[in-house]
């Protein structure tokens, strides 16, 4: 067997679990055996076993049991967080090894299997070589933080200042980690939209907070504003935005901002929003919502390298915002990782001088793949929901009669050889997306023509 | 709308060490303060990062192999079996396997002990995970607690204990003797051990360090926190590590995922060629910091301070200001950078106890810590700048 990751429960199957684990290690269980879709997901996973020279499928024999001391009666065995209850496995780890085991194209990973442009890259090489390899300054190298600035200005007209309202992370999960460890207090309401991206979940639950769901919905996923309007209080805290969204590739109108700008002022609530695919906006113009009257004093705007340089392994992210609440996203920034990587902040400083015409290059890139993958998926028979923004487009899997996402994920990757992303592990409550998949298309054209092949000559409407 | 940080956060303070390193780089001051070289990294590794830069290892990724190659030097140094497809999570540097490890342990309320002195960073991750630091001072001038004493700072709340060692900012390195003691402690009290062993291969006067986790009965409930940053002269890579027992190392793994997901990839890649490094590699990072130690402390010594503690581990020493002088270190440490051209760290911000009155009222006002991982040019450089501000006896004086 290909070695797979090893965050699969092997451990699990070997040691006395401690009993704040215990619930979410039957759960582990139960998905290797069946298709329960309650798992939470990653985006772009880091969980990609790499073939080293020694790996090995065997188990040490020297495994580490922690036989804990239980000879008197004694205080209880050493437990983890309470915070980690709410922290489940990845469903992904189990869709890799399969996806290895049935040789599967994987349109599920949310990262391209095309490297970055090489003007960046000779950058961080140049970094490297000209002896940028010790601790950079902990809230961003200056020539980022500028660059950042300055690409900030030309996308929204607001004028920041580089050294007071720029944060650099290590990409954009840490900067959404830092915003929220930094600025949400426990027991504080914070919105958040499903479907979402797992780590919003996660971390609002590490910070204690008390989580206002609201389900965007097929087929335009449009913003419910009434129910909005009922649930935001003077009570609340934040609202989390992601535009463009995955996983739907909706992005919100200006009608929508607009209507959450108004709630937000009325009730003095703060927005963070995730805008790490808004160079990848294609039936609309990607809305800042710092950029509307009024709102940027209380807005967090995250965003990353990665997606836009096809350089999702580098880990620079950043955080706009203004003095007052940059001061707890820093905080936050310098006690959960100190500093960020030093080559890979003066590589991204060029990249972000590039000219537009790299963007309107990605945009076109990004176009033709999206339409082979869309096309095919309608062929196929897939009902596809449009999706103005990001590499990802949902669909509903129904036609092919299969009783939730994960079933039908599993027989696409056994029967037909194709990944997808099951997206009920993006709500609250998993029931809401067993109809939806995910596909990417952040992949090279012949893969792309390649998934689509193979679906539609193995998968059969029922 | 100061109310709009919480809680947590707002009982964090900026770091004084990079406030000072700001200070320092305005006044060109040579910097002896941040614990970070100005001497290149080896060659074979900066060749190893570029070769998987164009080798397209540039998207998210976990490369196991690291995983393989620290579990086989734990077993060949100290003596500990560790599984290397779970017992490990692969973070951006040290400090963020920490964070993790402590949000993975730690509930509100919990208790943490800490060696005081302390690098300032472990209080602040148990703070804003909600648990309360606890402090055991060490006492000077040689950093030593009593063992009957260890034990009264524990409760029915201990969660767990950090152990940095060798040790910031005292160059002390835990006896094997040491060890035991926090070892029983931490097993009658059925509690947690972090360890920060980011200087382990920076030790001095063939004195080794022990890995906690080797004792008897503590590899089962000891989280090890390491990373390249120090042993391979790059801090600003960031690729560090948790080893833990499976079941502690998925908690952390699942914390890390939500705060970074992923390493810098490349760095991923050539910490594989850093790890398969020969013994000579290590050698000579000894010797050659070894020297430097010897002639920091030298210098010092005929400067006028107090070195009564000669480090036997880390890049720092923590030296006690000239007796006759009256200043407190801060004050000392601003007139070194301003009149010197020399940057240090007071030693006051890595105290938190209430001195013991056996160990006299001031000396945490008394100690600047001085960082020699430097080129021996800007070791000299410092030492002429500092010369040129000595009274008649030939100390330094301002």
């Amino acid at each position: 067997m290909i070695l797979s990751s090893p965050f699969t429960a092997s451990g699990a199957h070997h040691y006395e679990m401690p009993l704040s684990l215990r619930s979410f290690t039957s759960l582990n269980r139960a998905l290797l055996s069946s298709s329960s879709p309650s798992s939470l997901l990653l985006r772009g996973s880091s969980l990609v076993p790499t073939m080293a020279a020694s790996s090995t499928t065997t188990v040490s024999s020297t495994d580490a049991a922690p036989q804990l001391n239980q000879s008197t009666p004694s205080p209880p065995p050493v437990q983890v967080a309470k915070r980690l209850e709410k922290f489940k496995t990845t469903i992904f780890t189990q869709m890799s090894s399969l996806a290895i085991k049935h040789n599967a194209i994987n349109l599920g990973q949310g990262f391209p299997n095309f490297d970055g442009p090489d003007f960046v890259k000779d950058a961080a090489i140049e970094a490297i070589k000209a002896g940028k390899n010790q601790y950079a300054r902990g809230y961003g190298v200056p020539d980022l933080n500028s660059a950042i600035a300055s690409r900030f200005q030309k996308d929204t007209g607001l004028i920041v200042d580089p050294e007071k309202e720029v944060t650099v992370t290590s990409g954009c999960t840490e900067a959404i980690a830092a915003t929220i460890l930094g600025l949400v207090n426990p027991g504080d309401e914070v919105v958040l939209f499903a479907p979402f991206y797992d780590s919003y979940e996660a971390v609002l639950s590490m910070a204690g907070a008390n989580i206002k769901c609201i389900t965007l919905r097929p087929p335009d996923f449009a913003v419910p504003l009434e129910e909005l309007k009922s649930v935001v209080s003077a009570n609340t805290k934040a609202i989390m935005i992601n535009t463009p969204h995955n996983p739907t590739g909706k992005m919100f109108t200006r009608e929508e901002l607009e209507f959450i700008a108004q709630l937000c002022k009325e009730n003095d609530v703060l927005v963070f929003t995730d805008e790490v695919y808004d160079k990848l906006s294609f039936e609309m113009d990607h809305i800042s919502m710092a950029s509307l009257p009024g709102m940027f004093n209380r807005t967090v705007t995250l965003n990353s390298l990665g997606k836009t340089f096809s350089l999702t392994g580098w880990k620079i992210g950043w955080a706009v915002a203004p003095p007052h609440l940059t001061w707890g996203v820093r905080q936050a920034h310098s006690f959960l990782t100190f500093a960020t990587s030093t080559p890979m902040q003066f590589a991204a400083a060029t990249a972000l001088q590039t000219s537009d015409s790299y963007y309107e290059e990605l945009k076109r890139d990004y176009l033709a793949k999206k339409a082979i993958l869309v096309e095919g998926l309608e062929a196929v028979g897939f009902v596809v929901y449009p999706s103005s923004g990001t590499y990802f487009v949902v669909v509903d899997h129904t036609p092919f009669g299969f009783e939730n996402d994960v079933a039908f994920c599993e027989h696409l990757i056994e029967e037909v050889g194709v990944v997808a992303i099951p997206t009920s592990v993006f709500y609250l409550n998993p029931e809401e997306g067993k109809n939806l998949v995910r596909f990417t298309f952040c992949k090279d054209e012949a893969t792309l023509r390649g998934a689509v092949e193979r679906m539609k000559h193995k998968l059969r409407k029922r | 709308m100061e109310g709009k940080v919480s809680r947590a956060s707002r009982k964090l303070e900026a770091s004084p060490i990079q406030e000072l390193s700001q200070l320092a780089q305005t006044c060109r001051a040579i910097n002896l303060a941040e614990g970070f070289p100005d001497f290149p990294a080896p060659p074979h590794l900066k060749a190893a990062a570029l070769s998987a830069i164009t080798g397209d290892f540039n998207q998210y990724r976990h490369v196991q192999g690291i995983c393989h190659l620290l579990a086989t030097q734990m077993k060949g140094r100290h003596g500990i079996a560790v599984n290397a497809l779970s017992d490990f999570v692969i973070c951006c540097g040290q400090s963020e396997a920490f964070a993790a490890s402590i949000f993975a342990i730690v509930d509100p309320g919990d208790e943490v002990l800490l060696f005081d002195p302390a690098y300032e960073t472990y209080e602040s991750c148990i703070l804003l995970a909600g648990g309360i630091p606890v402090y055991v001072p060490l006492s000077p001038p040689d950093w030593s607690f009593k063992k009957d004493e260890l034990m009264k700072y524990f409760t029915s709340r201990t969660k767990a204990l950090v152990l940095n060692s060798p040790h910031n900012p005292t160059g002390k390195v835990f006896t094997r003797d040491e060890l035991e003691t926090i070892c029983e402690a931490c097993k009658i009290m059925e509690c947690f051990a972090i360890t920060d062993e980011v200087y382990e291969y920076i030790t001095y006067d063939r004195e080794l360090h022990i890995s906690l986790a080797s004792l008897p009965g503590m590899q089962e409930r000891t989280i090890i926190t390491s990373s390249l940053s120090k042993t391979f002269s790059v801090t600003g890579w960031r690729i560090g590590w948790a080893c833990a027992p499976a079941n502690i190392a998925s908690a952390i793994r699942n914390i890390h995922v939500k705060i970074t997901d992923s390493a810098p990839a490349p760095f991923q890649e050539a910490a594989l060629t850093a790890l398969q490094s020969p013994p000579d590699y290590y050698c000579s990072l000894r010797t050659e910091y070894e020297a430097r130690r010897d002639y920091v402390v030298q210098i010092l010594s005929v400067l006028g301070f107090q070195v009564r503690f000669k480090p036997k581990g880390s890049v720092f020493i923590f030296a006690e200001l000239p007796d006759h002088c009256e200043l407190s270190d801060i004050e000392f440490v601003k007139k070194l950078i301003e009149k010197a051209g020399v940057a240090a760290v007071p030693g006051c911000g890595f105290f938190h106890t209430t001195p013991q009155p056996q160990d006299g009222e001031k000396y945490q006002r008394r100690y600047i810590r001085f960082a020699f991982c430097k080129s021996g040019e800007t070791l000299s450089a410092a030492r002429q700048k500092m010369e040129q501000c000595v009274n008649e006896d030939g100390q330094l004086s301002f």
